[in-house]
């Protein structure tokens, strides 16, 4: 006989489903949970009731036009933090990229002083944006733009700390400030440096393309301002950046939200090097302590390392919802890991392995 | 629809007059009337008063049978009711037109959604809502009268749940009702003994002894262990299935899952020492083959209960 066929009593669809919705109290959840334990039948209800509730509510949710902004919520904080991070860029290059820089005299060659006097008066108003602008211009098929000191790559590197590491290949980046404009890997001597002609043409041609006629202030951009901008990003080469490895179509800003949540870590980063983790793909936040480092990438996942980013693990998921920030507490009992997800729910950990919800 | 009933809210409340905790000018009631709309569906506090009271004692007020309500309790249980749904049910199921207009706006396209998430299928799906919906609307004839299952729900889970869950009980019982009705023949082959296998007739005395620390073992487990135990080993449900059922992350059911089977070896490893076995004998016996143990864990899993459902599930 089949043991299920001792009970033809069971509870009614009321009780089942408020159990379902966690409704009842305690004493009637211990005795529905005490029939389900022995009836498959009820068991069998509630899982489909459960299907069939979860069928509905995703149903619901791209029927409802109220509900696209949550559904979109977990992609809107990437041109967010992308918006966050220029700003923050900007805040940080602006006043170096305007301030005088004695030591440009000397390295400056004497060309360069004998500028076109409209890219001089101009270049008082040329903050920050000429400078990845003029880093190449591959796609207008011009001659770039090259330093005296330093090849054309590590000008990039400075001036677009969201696209570093991008330099070895081409890097298609949707930014808006960076726009078409790839990057070329080329070597020039100092020997072949003549900025004027250079600049001239370059600028005719962003003109003739309308590539800098986005914005007043950068459009005429003094060759001081460019060197001094190369100048100053160069002398700040330690900024930390996890930009992708490779050519993937990201926007570039959002590799910097990781730069801001490593530096928010007490324990500051652990390099400059991008962490390269298991999944493959690029790392929006990562923290860091003596020895380990947690990294969330583009999936939500998260990985822990043990040797100072050089092998990563991934931690088994303990929260709900898109992780999307990593960050280094300090508590009374030392440093600990927060883990925040997209709904702002925040979880702790001391070894970065096991989480509790905060 | 084709069919009006004609039956009146004021005809449903078959509950006695008196009530042990409402009275009419109540503020508690005038306050849980106003709050469940009913005066939408003409339903006067007096027949609302004997709605709350039916459930109230069908119910015993959500404490456990024999214990005794005390006023403050009873008034914790009405306000925790959906009580517009509650009320909507009890129109409905007593032909309230305009309850009926809007149970059909509000309900009746997630009721075809949810049956064919449930069914599998689309024409199976609409078939089992239809079925159900003749019958909500009040087909069924018992005694000269009109009956609905809306009747029977009592405002704990929401409505759409209440109908989500009769879809479920519907098809499984309707699923089980055909697979019983199957041949002989073809029933699975192998569940019984054959002659090329013959079940051992009698099991030796180490495994007599590891049977019985295993029983003994599994019949001291929580409640809800033994229910993770038989959705997870007997039914296989997989963890993301069985965690909104016990409303915790999925992580958190295999955390448990993990702590019981290490729990239930660690147990059964002190029975068996207790039983007198040295430890390398009890490493070996450990190592038997499963299927040699004659051990119906299905029946082990269900102790039996209190007597708590007094109701036949289907209508």
């Amino acid at each position: 006989m089949n043991s299920n066929l001792q009970l033809d009593l069971h509870p009614d669809a009321d009780s089942l489903s408020a159990f379902a919705e966690e409704a009842l109290g305690a004493a009637e959840r211990e005795q529905i949970l005490a029939h389900m334990t022995q009836c498959s039948r009820c068991r069998e209800v509630i899982y489909l009731a459960q299907k069939a509730a979860e069928a509905e509510a995703l149903e619901t949710l791209s029927a409802a036009p109220s509900g696209r902004w949550y559904r979109s919520w977990r992609f809107v904080w990437v041109p967010a933090a992308a918006l966050a991070a220029a700003l923050a860029l900007a805040v940080t290059f602006y006043p170096r990229l305007t301030a005088p820089a004695p030591e440009m005299a000397k390295i400056a060659p004497q060309s360069e002083q004998a500028a076109p006097a409209s890219l001089e008066q101009a270049s008082a108003g040329a903050a920050l944006k000429p400078a990845p602008v003029v880093a190449t211009n591959s796609a207008a098929g011009g001659t770039p733009f090259t330093a005296p000191r330093r090849p054309p790559q590590e000008f990039a590197l400075q001036t677009a700390p969201s696209l570093a590491h991008a330099t070895k290949e081409n890097y298609a980046a949707p930014s808006p400030s960076v726009g078409t404009v790839q990057m070329r890997t080329r070597q020039q001597s100092p020997a072949q440096f003549n900025p004027e002609p250079a600049v001239d043409a370059w600028l005719q041609r962003q003109r003739a393309t309308g590539a800098i006629a986005a914005s007043a202030n950068t459009t005429q951009a003094s060759p001081e301002s460019m060197k001094t901008a190369m100048d100053r990003a160069s002398a700040n080469r330690s900024v930390p950046s996890f930009a992708p490895v490779s050519n993937r179509s990201m926007p570039a800003a959002s590799f910097g939200i990781g730069t801001q949540e490593a530096k928010a870590g007490s324990a500051g980063s652990h390099g400059t090097n991008p962490p390269k983790l298991p999944s493959g793909l690029a790392a929006i936040s990562t923290a860091t302590t003596q020895q380990r480092a947690l990294a969330i990438d583009l999936a939500g996942a998260l990985f822990l390392s043990e040797d100072a980013g050089k092998h990563w693990q991934p931690v088994a998921r303990q929260w709900t919802g898109l992780a999307i920030k990593v960050r280094v507490q300090s508590g009374l009992s030392g440093a600990v890991f927060q883990l925040t997800n997209i709904n702002g729910s925040t979880w702790v950990s001391a070894d970065g392995k096991t989480w509790t919800v905060q | 629809m084709g069919i009006t009933p004609s039956q009146h809210v004021e005809d449903i409340a078959s509950a006695p007059e008196s009530s042990q905790l409402l009275v009419p000018s109540s503020p508690l009631l005038k306050e849980l009337w106003r709050e469940a709309g009913a005066a939408a569906y003409g339903l006067d506090q007096q027949n609302f008063n004997r709605i709350l009271y039916r459930v109230g004692t069908a119910r015993n007020y959500g404490l456990e049978p024999g214990a005794t309500a005390s006023r403050k309790q009873q008034a914790a249980f009405f306000r925790g009711l959906r009580l517009a749904d509650l009320v909507l049910a009890k129109a409905c199921a007593s032909g309230h037109e305009g309850a009926w207009e809007h149970f059909i706006a509000a309900y009746r396209q997630p009721l075809f959604r949810a049956a064919i998430a449930i069914a599998g299928s689309e024409t199976l799906g609409r078939e089992l809502a239809d079925q159900l919906y003749a019958e909500l609307y009040g087909l069924t004839a018992r005694d000269g009268v009109r009956r609905s299952p809306l009747d029977s729900y009592k405002g704990k889970g929401s409505l759409r749940g209440w109908l989500r869950t009769t879809l479920a009980q519907r098809h499984v019982d309707h699923h089980r009702r055909t697979r019983r009705e199957l041949p002989l023949d073809n029933l699975a082959e192998g569940h019984e003994p054959s002659a090329a296998n013959p079940r051992p007739q009698k099991l030796p005395a180490e495994l007599l002894l590891l049977a019985k620390a295993v029983v003994e073992t599994l019949e001291r487990i929580e409640t809800v262990e033994r229910f993770l135990l038989a959705a997870y080993y007997i039914d296989g449900r997989t963890l993301l299935e069985i965690a909104p059922m016990l409303h915790v992350h999925e992580a958190t059911v295999s955390r448990k899952l993990r702590r019981l089977v290490a729990g239930i070896r660690k147990q059964i490893v002190k029975s068996l020492l207790g039983y007198g076995l040295n430890k390398r004998a009890v490493q070996e016996m450990l190592g038997a083959d499963p299927r040699d143990l004659d051990l119906n864990l299905k029946k082990i899993l269900q102790i039996s209960l209190p007597d708590a459902f007094q109701e036949k599930a289907a209508l």
